[in-house]
């Protein structure tokens, strides 16, 4: 192979999509011209400063996105090419929309004789009554205030159904209410709830949120222990790089330094595994740094990162490779 | 009444349950893939309204024509094909490198990966980081002036990772066509950073 046809080929080289022969053609080539290796080196540099300008939506936008496909859809009256032709109907006065209509399956659809709708009725409306009446005060304690309670359930599902006589029906609902809390972000009632956002797995853009507001309480263990779940758990980047800056204080502190040493070598966001170097880097542990940089030599493929990699490693005299 | 769907289901049957009316189904079909949809689009496009526009657009399809899928290609082929069917359209309606330039300028609604690869003492070296902005500068110039074709082979294989004959498939065309479309990108790319790197 030519330098030349060499050259024609890194950018596929370094994307992997040379077939087998043509990879093996400028492997040798490379390890036999210094010239093209310079050229590879560029290529890699190249690549790395591509990587830099991704742009990566915040977790916000992703919500906004959501909610609004839900209205739209909503507003489609539910034309969807369905085979059953299942329609999504506008219903109710609240949440009249697609996704709401998920909850379709759990609404109560009457389809009795007059009459028995209006016994019926009036069967429901005293067990309503009746649980409306024993809605309780929030059990959660602390200094915060409540407003905004709805007087109608956002959601509600059928929990069980029995006749009770001729034309006499019991209901058992299960209902979700809305209201709206509000107090200090150290009240533990309210980081209690911070805690539970920081997990609920259907919105990402609640869980960004909670963890943003948590992670300035880390001094407690328990919202250290949520925020070192997050960086090792959560889907989301967004979410990770949060709890990641929540983290940062505690290079220090020995489990944490090993959730941190763990994401660093499974993290697929190579932004993560970055500000995760920082970190590592900043603590007085150099054997242990060593030993982790150098795994993370043996698997990474970010020629940024290698780079960095390479520099930290050589800074403390230690050798890019594991013997 | 359409059952909708309590259990974690694999993607077939997600598909077949949301063919069938299952909207639950049909969300979580849509949470497999639209943070990626919106990731391809804010980098096809560079404008957050306008991404937010192909997204809702291509789930809007998706919903309509689901019961035409036929599992004759996988659903992200199939779906990114809408996806970049759109895109492509976009492109080819504004003048991408204006809109660009102004983006550049306020990244708001977005994380740059810059923020979080880039050199953390690079603000305290003023000299480094002028260069860097230079080179980030540089290749939002250089993707504004490739083909639409060659920008949406690139950000697929390089910020997607997708193998390019699956690139092939949702662009309608050939893995050597995509490859050739790839070589361009990057000679372009070459040549115009070549004094940055």
């Amino acid at each position: 192979m030519t330098c030349e046809e060499a050259r024609r080929n890194l950018p596929l080289f370094v994307y992997g999509e040379l077939s087998f022969d043509e990879e093996e053609l400028v492997e040798v080539h490379i390890d036999e011209c210094a010239a093209c290796r310079r050229e590879l080196a560029r290529e890699k540099a190249m690549f790395a400063a591509l990587d830099a300008v991704e742009l990566v939506p915040r977790p916000e936008a992703l919500a906004q996105s959501r909610a609004e496909l839900r209205r739209r859809l909503a507003l489609s009256g539910g034309k969807s090419g369905a085979k059953s032709g299942a329609k999504l109907e506008v219903s109710g006065a609240r949440g009249s929309g697609f996704w709401e209509k998920i909850r379709e399956g759990f609404t109560i659809h009457f389809h009795f004789a007059p009459g028995i709708a209006q016994v019926a009725g009036a069967a429901l409306m005293l067990a309503l009554g009746f649980l409306t009446a024993r809605f309780a005060p929030h059990p959660l304690g602390g200094y915060f205030s409540s407003a905004g309670v709805m007087a109608e359930p956002a959601t509600s599902r059928v929990r069980y159904v029995e006749p009770v006589s001729p034309g006499r029906v019991q209901i058992v609902l299960d209902e979700t209410r809305q209201r709206v809390l509000s107090g200090s972000v150290d009240d533990e009632a309210i980081q209690r709830l911070l805690l539970t956002a920081a997990k609920d797995p259907s919105d990402a853009g609640l869980r960004v949120e909670s963890v943003d507001l948590l992670k300035n309480n880390s001094q407690s263990a328990e919202i250290r222990q949520a925020l070192v779940y997050a960086l090792e758990h959560d889907p989301n980047a967004g979410v990770r790089l949060k709890a990641l800056e929540g983290l940062k204080q505690f290079g220090a502190d020995p489990d944490t330094r090993q959730a941190l040493t763990q994401v660093l070598l499974k993290d697929e966001n190579p932004g993560i595994r970055t500000q995760v170097i920082d970190v590592l880097v900043q603590q007085r542990h150099s054997d242990a740094v060593v030993g982790v940089l150098q795994e993370l030599m043996e698997k990474e493929d970010n020629s940024g990162i290698r780079l960095r990699c390479e520099k930290i490693l050589q800074g403390m005299n230690a050798s890019a490779e594991m013997y | 009444m359409v059952p909708q769907t309590a259990v974690r289901m694999d993607e077939p049957e997600l598909i077949r349950a949301a063919q069938q009316g299952d909207q639950r189904a049909f969300e979580q079909l849509v949470r497999l893939y639209d943070q990626s949809v919106l990731r391809l689009a804010t980098n096809l496009l560079r404008s957050p309204e306008d991404a937010n526009d192909i997204y809702q657009e291509a789930f809007l399809r998706v919903y309509k024509n689901l019961h035409t899928f036929r599992f004759d290609c996988s659903f992200h082929t199939w779906l990114y094909r809408i996806v970049s069917n759109l895109c492509l359209d976009a492109l080819r309606k504004r003048k991408v490198r204006r809109e660009e330039s102004s983006l550049v300028e306020t990244n708001e609604g977005y994380l740059n990966r810059m923020d979080t690869v880039e050199e953390p003492r690079a603000d305290s070296d003023p000299e480094r980081s002028l260069e860097s902005k230079q080179v980030r500068e540089k290749i939002q110039e250089v993707l504004g002036g490739l083909t639409p074709r060659e920008r949406a082979v690139f950000e697929m294989r390089h910020y997607q990772g997708m193998r390019l004959r699956t690139i092939g498939e949702v662009m309608g065309t050939s893995e050597e066509a995509a490859k050739n479309c790839l070589f361009r990108a990057t000679q372009k790319m070459r040549a115009a950073l070549g004094d940055f790197v």
